[in-house]
């Protein structure tokens, strides 16, 4: 399976398609999952919500509940004001006067807010005490749209005085002058992305323990980035952030929406200490997960202008962008600058403006959702350049072709000041164009269309920027205490030769024991099977900083760094005290698979040591130590930190990600002519992430990147009525896409490794939403000439019918004023 | 996602479930495949203090063919049904059963729940109502049997009385030169139609002798377009006529805006499914073989 490296004979593991450790685990039933805990004396939690999106809390009336037999307590999200301080707020001014609770005290924000929780016996009494909880609502007017929201005319949070939670302008280059020197400006009116989620297979699941016995507070739950969480907790309980364990084990997905769960995780603990010290476990139902958890963002784009040359080269954007965070800003206002990571896509253009708002509406907070924030602003950027293109009649290949960042560029310094690591999109273009056979659907496509047949083929390029430099806050905050970023990891050799990794990622599908075996296998020369990883965070393992977690494409990078930096110390560790026992110079000792498995021997010698010989000495046999050797404890902590500098806040200058992997999507869709349903015909996903670490896992990532994409683009919504109705709380609502939605997907990559990374590789998984651009501009070539514009980001059959009806009526979304070329 | 405590009962016997059911009184709910009731009670919209298990009555779930023509007890799940060789004789009736949710749904999901439920967008009524089925119910004082066209009474309302449950669904085999379809657009597998049509024609030399058009899910009840049915009737049936009994069918469809779809978008659906449905009874009543599925977002 392994390649023969040629200098050393060493096999190396790293590219390899190892299976997956967890496989077997996972496939068998046998995962660890939260559900699967079961401690004494616990307490199930079922929360009481509010049936309204905006109303007063009039009064909560508990006693019924209680009263019922089986009920330990029941807690009011006034008495959590009570015990609590609210959740710091990341964004400054006005957001600092907002006051997020996990329940609702005297408002309730949006339908599903906690408003009470129950405990009992178990889930059934708590469900039956929940119903007996009665609430005096008094209904406030709902805001549900960002422009609404804007106008101040209902506000959400009284003491901050508006709904706006956050504004700034990006500006860049010479903006005016470009549109003067434009040879055409195409002005669209408005686009929307619109606001959907993640629907991991298993919900949030929390189980906290307040003990009494040593006051500590003890958490099993799933929150994906429990490093961020307890320091969420730790302030609004009250408690210094070492009181709180906190473990995760195997997560049935997250795709970011699990980083908010720590709300609940309050509310549990809170309920636990109420409990005299009880485990209270919550188990999120479906419709609470589709009501309450966290959506992701939605974000209109106002009275945008584009200028171009005469070639169809976009010189300058000019844009309002308002992004709708929910009733809470919680991760938020984060998303108002982690866009700026992909500021220019994969464009080339200097020259930008955009003026960007964040507002609270009545809905589901949001949370960072797979493609967080950048999907967004990158569905804007394709829309621009796939709506100029059908305007200036420049065909799709060739209009990104004028426009993409040239591969020669790499690295590329972004007007903002990212730094692109690598890519070649050219590239990816001429590989995605062969495998969908790109010159023969154009050939096909103008057939059909003799025939009235509505066939499109649309291009998205994407970017996935991975391993955040946390110093983008200060853009949001100037007195945000976060910069950099940084992942610890732990490479132990224990008492009989086993190496154990330990490393502070919890992660759901990733692949993790897998791939940060390979790493470990290459450095120490043993198969993967003998390296034991643990992962699923666990605070007293000791190996977590203040990012860990999984989150935001990164753990090819941040994670597998630290592993390798801890892996390579104790190999030098075991070297060293390998030298001082075979009587032998380090540089004539080498690592290997000896006949009785892995050990340290002087090259072309039988002198050797075995693995477990070594740890013996140090852990058990110390005396044989010389004094100088006392320091090697073949148990190595390693605490990676990426090379970032603090952003300049003035500029909103600065690097802002470590890695830029990139995708290109092309697909092929019919309009079907009777029911208006885009279907796809012929699919192709274009992935470059660097050095491949592990081909199947990254594959995996692509196709379930792909199917999200796909059933946001046609399938999937969070929808609400006027009032803030949640029209999509099941799955009989939201429809979720399935295997039979899924078209085929034809997987082509390429590698353009990362100078940025240790070992070439970028992070991805999160795939910037690539189908989402990719099936707009499809559905856009299909439709250009019956005067649409593709405004949405959701385009279902409904939708497109009632495009179709409309065309032509009304103005225009999008023109071209072309200008007079100056000389 | 817990029901609210109740009362289990389990009936021995269709005789005695209704018994049960008239000494429970009228909150006591009868349990089926439990796909419609159960998603129910775990979301607490229903909380019957009682339930009636038919699930261990012996001989209830059965599709056989005799004399009186094809029989399908109450019982028999939807999944059964499409594998039933017996009812494959009746091409629309595969349809139907065999698009129904997903597998997990249909090996629980009954046809006789199913007709209980009465939920404007179940699948069966619609193509039951083309087949002209009876409805075999029995309650206390004896049995009864309701032409379909009666059962059906209004959204989430049959004809049963509050002691009566359905016991055998009768299918007359449609005449020969006949032929059927049933056609629905889903978002998803697991979800309710958007829009869904049952047609059947009846054909003699080229000329349609009868026609039946139900659409389902775009109306409180089945639709039954009479129009649209007029359109066909002692004419050819071509793509014309098609057209004309299409557009007529879009007319008679009543629906509401909901997350399956708005409702002119439903009324779009309804000609593309009576379309695609008449062109697939055509082949049919010709005795081509015609295999039809659903269509899918
Ligand atoms: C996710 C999902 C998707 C679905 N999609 C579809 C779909 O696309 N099309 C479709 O047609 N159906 C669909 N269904 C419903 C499914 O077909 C059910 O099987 C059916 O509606 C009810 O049948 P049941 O046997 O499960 O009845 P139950 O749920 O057990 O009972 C339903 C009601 O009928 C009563 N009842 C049951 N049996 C009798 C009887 N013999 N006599 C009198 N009353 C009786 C019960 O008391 C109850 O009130 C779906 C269900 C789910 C959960």
């Amino acid at each position: 399976m392994a390649d023969q490296d040629k200098s050393n004979g060493q096999k190396r593991w790293v590219g390899q398609r190892v299976p997956r450790k967890e496989e077997g685990r996972l496939l068998r039933g046998q995962g660890k999952f939260i559900d699967d805990i079961k401690l004494r004396e616990m307490l199930y939690l079922a929360f009481v919500r509010s049936p309204y999106a905006h109303a007063r809390v009039v009064n909560v009336n508990t006693s019924a509940a209680e009263a019922l037999p089986g009920v330990a307590a029941v807690l009011t999200g006034r008495e959590v004001e009570s015990l609590t301080s609210p959740f710091i707020e990341i964004g400054p001014d006005q957001c600092q006067k907002i006051a997020d609770y996990p329940m609702a005290g005297s408002k309730a924000r949006f339908q599903g807010e906690p408003v009470a929780a129950v405990v009992a016996e178990s889930p059934r009494l708590a469900e039956d005490a929940a119903e007996l909880v009665q609430v005096d609502y008094d209904p406030l007017p709902a805001v549900t749209d960002a422009e609404q929201a804007e106008k101040n005319e209902s506000i959400l949070h009284e003491n901050a005085g508006t709904n706006v939670v956050w504004r700034g302008v990006f500006e860049y280059g010479d903006v005016e002058k470009a549109f003067r020197e434009a040879a055409s400006v195409v002005e669209i009116d408005r686009l929307h992305f619109h606001r959907f989620s993640s629907t991991p297979l298993e919900p949030n699941v929390i189980i906290a323990q307040w003990d009494n016995k040593d006051g500590r507070l003890y958490y099993w739950c799933n929150n994906s980035f429990p490093s961020f969480a307890i320091q969420f907790l730790a302030p609004h309980l009250r408690i210094h952030i070492d009181q709180i364990r906190v473990q995760t084990f195997d997560i049935g997905g997250s795709f970011g929406i699990k980083i908010t769960n720590y709300t609940q995780m309050a509310v549990c603990a809170l309920a636990s200490r109420k409990c005299g010290g009880r485990p209270v476990k919550w188990v999120e139902t479906r419709t609470e997960h589709m009501l309450s958890s966290a959506h992701g963002n939605e974000r209109t784009f106002l009275n945008t202008r584009v200028a171009l040359d005469k070639n169809g080269v976009i010189t300058a954007i000019d844009s309002r962008h308002i992004d709708d965070c929910g009733a809470y800003p919680r991760y938020e206002p984060l998303g108002c600058v982690i866009w700026s990571q992909v500021f220019p896509g994969v464009y080339r253009f200097r020259n930008a403006k955009i003026d960007f708002t964040q507002v609270v509406t009545n809905k589901c907070p949001v949370g960072p959702n797979r493609g967080y924030s950048r999907m967004q602003h990158l569905w804007f950027l394709e829309r621009i350049c796939d709506i100029c293109a059908h305007e200036l009649k420049i065909p799709a290949d060739e209009m990104r072709l004028r426009n993409y960042i040239r591969p020669e560029e790499m690295p590329y310094t972004t007007p903002n000041g990212c730094v692109y690591d690598s890519g070649n999109y050219p590239k990816m273009l001429e590989v995605g164009k062969k495998l969908i056979g790109w010159d023969e659907w154009k050939r096909k496509q103008a057939e059909a269309r003799k025939d009235g047949r509505l066939i499109g083929i649309g291009i998205g390029t994407t970017l996935d920027s991975g391993t955040n430099n946390f110093g983008q806050s200060q853009i949001i905050n100037p007195y945000a205490p976060f910069s950099g970023n940084s992942q610890g990891a732990n490479v132990k050799l224990d008492i009989y030769g086993e190496i154990v990794v330990a490393v502070g990622s919890c992660p759901q599908g990733q692949g993790h024991e897998t791939t940060a075996a390979q790493i470990v296998a290459d450095l120490l020369n043993v198969t993967p099977d003998l390296i034991t990883v643990r992962t699923g965070f666990d605070t007293e393992r000791n190996v977590h900083t203040g990012f860990s977690g999984t989150y935001a494409s990164q753990f090819a990078v941040s994670g597998l760094s630290a592993v390798h930096g801890a892996a390579q110390k104790l190999k030098k560790e075991m070297l060293r005290l390998a030298a001082f026992t075979l009587n032998a110079k380090e540089d004539e000792l080498e690592l290997g698979i000896g006949a009785q498995g892995p050990e340290v021997r002087v090259r072309g010698t039988e002198r050797s040591i075995p693995y477990g010989g070594l740890a013996n000495i140090v852990n058990v046999n110390s005396a044989v130590m010389p004094e100088e050797l006392h320091e090697i404890t073949l148990n190595c902590r390693y605490i990676w930190r990426a090379p970032f500098k603090v952003p300049d806040k003035a500029k909103k200058y600065g690097n802002l990600t470590l890695t830029y992997a990139s995708q290109l999507h092309i697909a092929v869709l019919e309009v079907d002519r009777d029911t208006y349903v885009p279907r796809i015909l012929d699919y192709v996903a274009v992935d470059d992430c660097g050095t491949v670490i592990n081909p199947p896992i990254v594959e995996g990532q692509v196709y379930g990147a792909t199917a999200h994409g796909i059933g946001a683009a046609l399938m999937e919504g969070c929808f609400y009525d006027e009032v803030g109705n949640m029209l999509t709380s099941t799955f009989s609502d939201y429809t979720p896409i399935t295997s039979v939605n899924m078209p085929n997907v034809k997987f082509g990559d390429i590698q353009t490794p990362s100078p940025h990374s240790f070992n070439g590789a970028k992070g991805m998984g999160e795939g910037g939403a690539a189908p989402i651009h990719t099936l707009s501009a499809a559905l856009q070539d299909a439709l250009f000439d019956k005067g649409i514009i593709i405004d949405d980001s959701f385009n279902n059959g409904d939708r497109v019918y009632h495009l179709m009806q409309q065309a032509g009526k009304g103005k225009k979304p999008a023109r071209v004023k072309p200008r007079a070329v100056p000389a | 996602m817990f029901p609210r405590a109740f009362h289990y009962h389990r009936a021995g016997s269709l005789k005695e479930a209704a018994t049960m059911l008239s000494q429970l009184g009228p909150e006591a709910k009868l349990l089926a495949g439990g796909q419609s009731l159960i998603p129910l009670m775990k979301l607490r919209f229903a909380g019957p203090p009682h339930l009636v298990d038919l699930n261990f009555i012996p001989g209830a779930a059965y599709v056989k063919q005799d004399a009186g023509g094809l029989r399908v007890g109450a019982l028999t799940c939807h999944a059964d049904i499409e594998d039933s060789p017996a009812a494959a004789a009746i091409p629309i009736l595969h349809d139907c059963a065999a698009g129904i949710a997903d597998v997990q749904i249909r090996n629980r999901g009954t046809i006789g729940g199913s007709l209980a439920e009465a939920d404007p967008s179940g699948d069966w009524a619609p193509v039951l109502l083309t087949l002209n089925a009876d409805v075999r119910c029995l309650g206390p004082k004896g049995e009864r049997t309701v032409p379909i066209s009666k059962f059906v009474v209004d959204a989430y309302t049959s004809a049963l009385g509050e002691d009566e449950l359905i016991i055998e669904v009768l299918i007359q085999a449609p005449p020969k030169s006949s032929g059927g379809a049933y056609i629905a657009f889903k978002r998803s597998a697991p979800v309710y139609a958007s829009a869904s049509a049952a047609v059947r024609l009846a054909m003699e030399d080229g000329v349609c002798r009868d026609a039946a058009i139900v659409l389902g899910a775009v109306g409180l009840t089945p639709v039954r377009a009479l129009e649209a049915e007029a359109a066909l009737r002692n004419n050819q049936v071509t793509a014309k006529t098609m057209e004309a009994a299409a557009e007529a069918a879009r007319a008679a469809a009543d629906p509401q805006p909901d997350m399956r779809g708005s409702a002119e978008y439903k009324r779009q659906l309804v000609t593309a499914l009576v379309k695609r449905g008449l062109e697939v009874a055509l082949k049919r009543a010709r005795g081509e073989k015609v295999e039809l599925s659903h269509i899918y977002a």
